[in-house]
């Protein structure tokens, strides 16, 4: 049972964390709570019991960050 | 006004499916599930001694499932393609006109930026070879613990990164061009598909590691046909994303199609 609330409370801050990227307007934030996002997910494969998936998932969550910002240095930081 | 009512009473109808099947659902590693009556078993009881590797994870994905793992390197490698393709189409650089970044025009300036309070080279240097020693644990370790040539080439592709984005005063051991990095990707697959071809060529079926021409006992060859393999994509999944990063840094801005 534990687990479970463990779940639920991650699984909430995932849809927290999604309410929050969708309705910000600066794109820099947008970036980095979307960097969360990975984050917890990485914590829901590991609760569930898949390391090699959360590892994946931890790595390519920073590389993709990584690609978010130096695109960001390109365009507008703010949408209209 | 309609549009949000029918979009709200969506959302509501979906959550009520999503809650009233969440009963049905089988529990976290029930063995009794629909999804593990019909491979599962056989695996759990026959990869330690089939494949000779201890963690079920790589036995799945490198041997029992190799085609999938190929043809799942062969995509990622198009992707890289494609990226360069679509974003490297463009007139060279300095053909181009600069816009000037509007924002933080007329800002107050913060203080001294973070990346000047330390010494960022000497910090690089230890961060890149900490990450480089981890992502070759990864890639030899990745038969017993958690890992394997995925992670141990984003690993690799992440000290690269740091170099590129961090210091680039300081010179990496290769420089990659975006050319390099495609055939490095190129050459990631070939190494898993010509892995299967060795067995072939020994005998056996495409990705038959007990046939591998290599003078060794058999039980070892499982595991030395799995490392080749692991190898194959670390290099693929590294020149991938090194490719990537390339087309998105020679880029010089992505909104200029407008302007």
């Amino acid at each position: 049972m534990p687990t479970l609330v463990l779940e639920a409370i991650l699984l909430l801050a995932l849809i927290i964390i999604t309410m929050a990227v969708i309705f910000n307007r600066d794109l820099l934030i947008v970036i980095i709570t979307y960097c969360a996002f990975s984050f917890i997910a990485m914590f829901l494969y590991i609760v569930m019991g898949a390391p090699d998936v959360a590892f994946t998932e931890a790595v390519i969550g920073v590389i993709s960050t990584i690609y978010f910002i130096i695109t960001l240095k390109k365009i507008d930081r703010r949408c209209k | 006004m309609m549009r949000k009512v029918i979009g709200i009473l969506l959302i509501v109808l979906g959550l009520g499916y999503v809650f009233v099947s969440f009963d049905f659902l089988p529990a976290i590693g029930d063995s009794s599930a629909p999804a593990h009556k019909h491979v599962s078993d056989y695996y759990i009881e026959n990869a330690l001694k089939d494949t000779n590797s201890p963690n079920l994870v790589t036995a799945v994905l490198a041997d029992y499932r190799g085609f999938d793992t190929l043809l799942e390197t062969t995509v990622m490698f198009s992707a890289g393609v494609c990226v360069v393709m679509i974003l490297g189409s463009k007139s060279p650089l300095r053909k181009r006109y600069l816009v000037p970044k509007e924002i933080l025009k007329g800002k107050p300036y913060g203080g001294i930026p973070a990346y000047k309070t330390v010494n960022k080279d000497v910090m690089t240097t230890l961060i890149e070879i900490l990450i480089l020693l981890y992502a070759i644990y990864v890639l030899l370790h990745g038969e017993v613990g958690p890992g394997g040539g995925f992670q141990a080439g984003a690993l690799i592709a992440l000290a690269y990164i740091v170099n590129v984005m961090v210091a680039p005063d300081i010179k990496p051991l290769f420089k990659f061009t975006k050319i390099n990095a495609v055939a490095a990707a190129g050459i990631g697959v070939f190494i898993y598909a010509f892995t299967g071809l060795l067995t072939m060529f020994a005998g056996g079926a495409f990705l038959e590691y007990g046939k591998l021409p290599f003078p060794i006992p058999e039980n070892d060859l499982h595991p030395v046909g799995i490392m080749m393999i692991e190898t194959g994509v670390a290099i693929g999944v590294m020149a991938t994303i090194i490719t990537i990063l390339i087309a998105i840094i020679e880029r010089v801005r992505f909104d200029d199609d407008r302007n």
